[in-house]
């Protein structure tokens, strides 16, 4: 029935309006891609967020979830939707930032897309089993130096930010640790629970109730800020790695050919959304920390994120040869 | 002990809500339903309703998918007695004795005690998941990465052992379902696998895909192929309480059954087929006249009837306690949970407990339900069998390709169900299960995955899988199963044991 209005009613706006320009936008149902499968920690954030959008704009937003590879499959998709502003990405920092980098994506993380605003983050905490002598960062440090290779690390898989987080943090620091990869964050973090690897760089979200129950300890997270859930841990930039920073993110993006003035329009809406009180407690039920960007800050990072990366595995690459 | 009441009383909690009450019963509907028609078994309906779980809770959801598992258990019956019919495979020696006591006016009396021999069954088999559960949670709490690869080569050992038919095609199929489990991303390099340059692979061949493809339309291919008119024949079954005498000679055979079932339940490989098969053996074997069976001997409809009911249960076992899937109907059920973001292992027990003392209650009232739906209304069932074949199949293969596609929105996966329907059904014609195949699927990647994680925390060194106790123990088991299907003298008997 709702369809049926809407679907009259936007032909109705067609008709008296002979060519539908972005100042009417939306006048149709807003698609909101996940490029990552339902239940999980960025289709929950895409559902606050098109709870949101849809309160705001007035229009249907439907999430539509297009797991697989990473995140690249529904990424991609949104990199070749049209540029009306009825497709738009809840993309995250793996497929964007750090995929292209390591792998072939047929998108170009900055000239593919518009990106309007971060939405939410969540920075990685450093966690290692509690046998282990290691009670600061500066330990860390020193037990890696003196024993190169020894010390064992979980990851999400090959390439995701849980590896290159580390591979960076090795690479700043002159140590080598060796990588374990798991299918995903959670099996990972069990594994330091269990002590078969010793550490990891694990997110937020899947360290605290660890922390909680006393079975790892946490030496610092891996944003350039403090966190707000647990404001005791020091950064690792802070510790003994300056300018440290690595961060998971969701944000909002849309496909380059996307006009500036539905960028400016969303860009005014999710403003709002970083200071409603409502979101920020339905995002902090994840785990996650509600932020704005403009667009122009939020493009400016995605580029400097992608320069990291690429210079990060160059210098890995030129160390192997 | 009381502990576990406890927790049983908080099962009874959760599963006695409104919702999860309801999907209980829709499940058991459903169960009750696709056991009574042929052709239709709990792998390819489980795989049709799975992408329809999406919108339900993850509890409700296992609820149901259980329920049709075991409700199929008390359907298949139904048709094999009545008409010769087996409607699942778990209940082929059913029809042997249940359709002769049929024939000879006894059908009430072979309906009932297969009802309340599954319901007796299933009531035991639950119990023994709540008692078995947690501890064996605690135990595998101790696994690591090289105690999980050699369970997961048992599980892979046990599947060729207890497959039907022939070993070599079983070890074959294993292999097949390995290969097409290494499909995708590598997960210690990020490098694509076979994938042959498509984006859609690289997540791994869809599971929804291939069970649909090769367990429903395959199925309902070979099916169609020999449809012919199928004649039912009205019969009166009167009254459905059996006599005092008749329970009497059969309430041996029902617990027999059980206790097989329960144990079959739980050996990997094991499952609900197998363990109606040696129910029956058991009790010809044990039998004082042997020349009664086949010619309506009631031990030979409770044996079997309680057996595959409590199988259907402790299946479960290794499933929420080891995350390990003893039969293609669990590894759907691993889908199914990975599908709601629920990882099966041993931390599902502390992790959700809601989850998995609701899923036993839910047993529970589950089989008092299927007692309900199957005694009472047993005309209506049967008069389901009137349903022509290709109304029925043209709809569930139209729910196939709906449901593949909602899984992904991907007509990528729809083509992918093509590909394996033709294949599952060539599979057929070679003689060649495709169960195995399925557990060689889920199982490889996590083998693969569990075996480079020991060498790579072992700094390759082997010897770390004969180190550690739990794992050398179940090596060794594993090896002395694989000599024992070598050795002629017990090949002969595991090829008796599957033509009785």
């Amino acid at each position: 029935m709702m369809r049926i209005a809407a679907a009259v009613l936007s032909a109705g706006m067609a008709l008296s309006a002979t060519a539908a320009s972005a100042q009417e936008w939306p006048s149709k149902t807003i698609k909101l891609v996940v490029p990552y499968a339902p239940g999980g920690y960025t289709d929950s954030v895409a559902r606050i967020t098109a709870r949101y959008l849809e309160k705001e704009l007035g229009q249907t937003v439907i999430v539509d979830n297009r797991a697989g590879g990473g995140g690249i499959v529904g990424s991609d998709l949104v990199a070749k939707s049209p540029g009306d502003g009825y497709t738009l990405c809840i993309c995250s920092v793996g497929a964007i930032s750090v995929a292209p980098v390591a792998q072939t994506t047929s998108y170009d993380p900055v000239k593919s897309f518009k990106p309007v605003s971060v939405v939410s983050t969540i920075p990685q905490t450093v966690i290692v089993n509690p046998s282990l002598p290691i009670n600061t960062m500066q330990d860390l440090v020193a037990y890696a130096k003196a024993n190169p290779g020894k010390l064992s690390y979980g990851s999400s898989g090959a390439g995701g930010l849980m590896h290159y987080s580390v591979q960076l943090f090795d690479a700043r620091n002159g140590t080598k640790m060796t990588h374990v990869p798991f299918k995903g964050g959670s099996p990972a973090t069990a594994a330091v629970v269990s002590g078969e690897v010793n550490l990891s760089f694990t997110n937020m979200t899947d360290a605290l109730p660890q922390m909680e129950a006393n079975k790892v300890r946490a030496l610092a997270v891996t944003s350039a800020k403090r966190n707000e859930f647990a404001p005791q841990l020091p950064t690792v930039s802070e510790t003994v790695t300056p300018g440290y920073s690595v961060e998971s993110w969701n944000g909002l993006m849309a496909p380059a050919s996307t006009p500036d003035s539905i960028i400016a329009k969303l860009s005014d809406v999710l403003k709002k959304m970083a200071a409603d009180p409502e979101v920020k407690k339905s995002m902090a039920v994840v785990g996650a920390s509600t932020e704005f960007t403009t667009p122009d800050e939020y493009k400016a990072q995605i580029a400097a994120e992608v320069e990291q990366w690429r210079e990060l595995l160059k210098e890995i690459a030129e160390k192997k040869n | 002990m009381t502990d576990v009441f406890a927790q049983l009383g908080h099962g009874f909690a959760v599963a006695a809500t409104p919702i999860n009450l309801f999907f209980c019963l829709v499940g058991a509907i459903f169960g009750t339903l696709i056991g009574v028609l042929p052709g239709l078994g709990p792998v390819a309906t489980i795989s049709l309703l799975l992408p329809a779980t999406y919108a339900l809770s993850p509890v409700s959801a296992i609820i149901m998918l259980a329920g049709i598992y075991y409700g199929a258990q008390y359907g298949g019956s139904t048709t094999a007695i009545l008409v010769n019919i087996p409607g699942e495979s778990t209940s082929v020696v059913t029809a042997i004795d249940g359709y002769k006591m049929a024939q000879q006016g006894r059908a009430s009396e072979a309906l009932a005690i297969a009802a309340i021999g599954s319901f007796i069954a299933g009531c035991i088999g639950t119990v023994v998941i709540a008692l078995l559960g947690p501890p064996l949670a605690l135990m595998t709490q101790q696994f690591a990465s090289p105690d999980y690869f050699s369970l997961m080569v048992l599980g892979l050992v046990s599947a060729v052992v207890l497959a039907n038919g022939s070993a070599f095609r079983a070890i074959a199929m294993i292999f097949l379902g390995l290969l097409l489990g290494m499909v995708g991303m590598d997960l210690n390099t990020g490098e694509a696998r076979m994938t042959f340059g498509l984006v859609e692979l690289s997540d791994g061949i869809n599971f929804v895909a291939l069970v649909m493809g090769l367990f429903g339309v395959a199925e309902v291919i070979s099916n169609l192929e020999g449809a012919s008119v199928r004649i039912v024949n009205q019969m009166r079954i009167g009254t459905i309480w059996p006599s005092f005498s008749a329970l009497r000679g059969a309430w041996g055979a029902v617990l027999r059954g059980t206790a097989l079932g329960t144990l079959f339940g739980i050996l990997p490989g094991g499952g609900a087929t197998i363990a109606s098969f040696s129910a029956y053996a058991l009790e010809k074997r044990v039998a004082k006249d042997r020349s009664r069976f086949g010619n309506g001997a009631i031990e030979g409809v409770a044996g079997p009837e309680s057996a595959n009911n409590a199988a259907a249960q402790t299946s479960f076992v290794p499933l929420l306690t080891m995350g390990i899937p003893t039969s293609a109907t669990m590894a759907l059920m691993v889908g199914a949970l990975t599908l709601h973001g629920i990882a099966p292992g041993p931390m599902i027990i502390s992790r959700q407990p809601d989850l998995f003392w609701g899923l036993i209650a839910s047993m529970f009232l589950g089989n008092a339900m299927l007692v309900i739906i199957n005694l009472p209304m047993i005309g209506i069932w049967v008069r389901l069998l009137a349903v022509p074949y290709r109304l029925l199949y043209l709809v569930i293969v139209v729910i196939c390709a709906i449901g593949v596609y909602s899984v992904n929105n991907s007509s990528f996966d729809v083509y992918m169900t093509v590909g394996f329907s033709l294949l599952g059904y060539v599979l057929r014609k070679l003689d060649a299960e495709p169960a195995p195949l399925l557990m060689g699927f889920v199982l490889g990647p996590m083998v693969e995955e569990n075996f480079r994680r020991s060498l790579i925390t072992s700094h390759g060194d082997p010897m770390v899988f004969l180190q550690r106790p739990i794992s050398l123990a179940l090596l060794l088991i594993s090896a002395a199963l694989l000599i024992s299907i070598m050795m002629p003298a017990i090949r002969q008997r595991r090829v008796e044991v599957f033509q009785e």
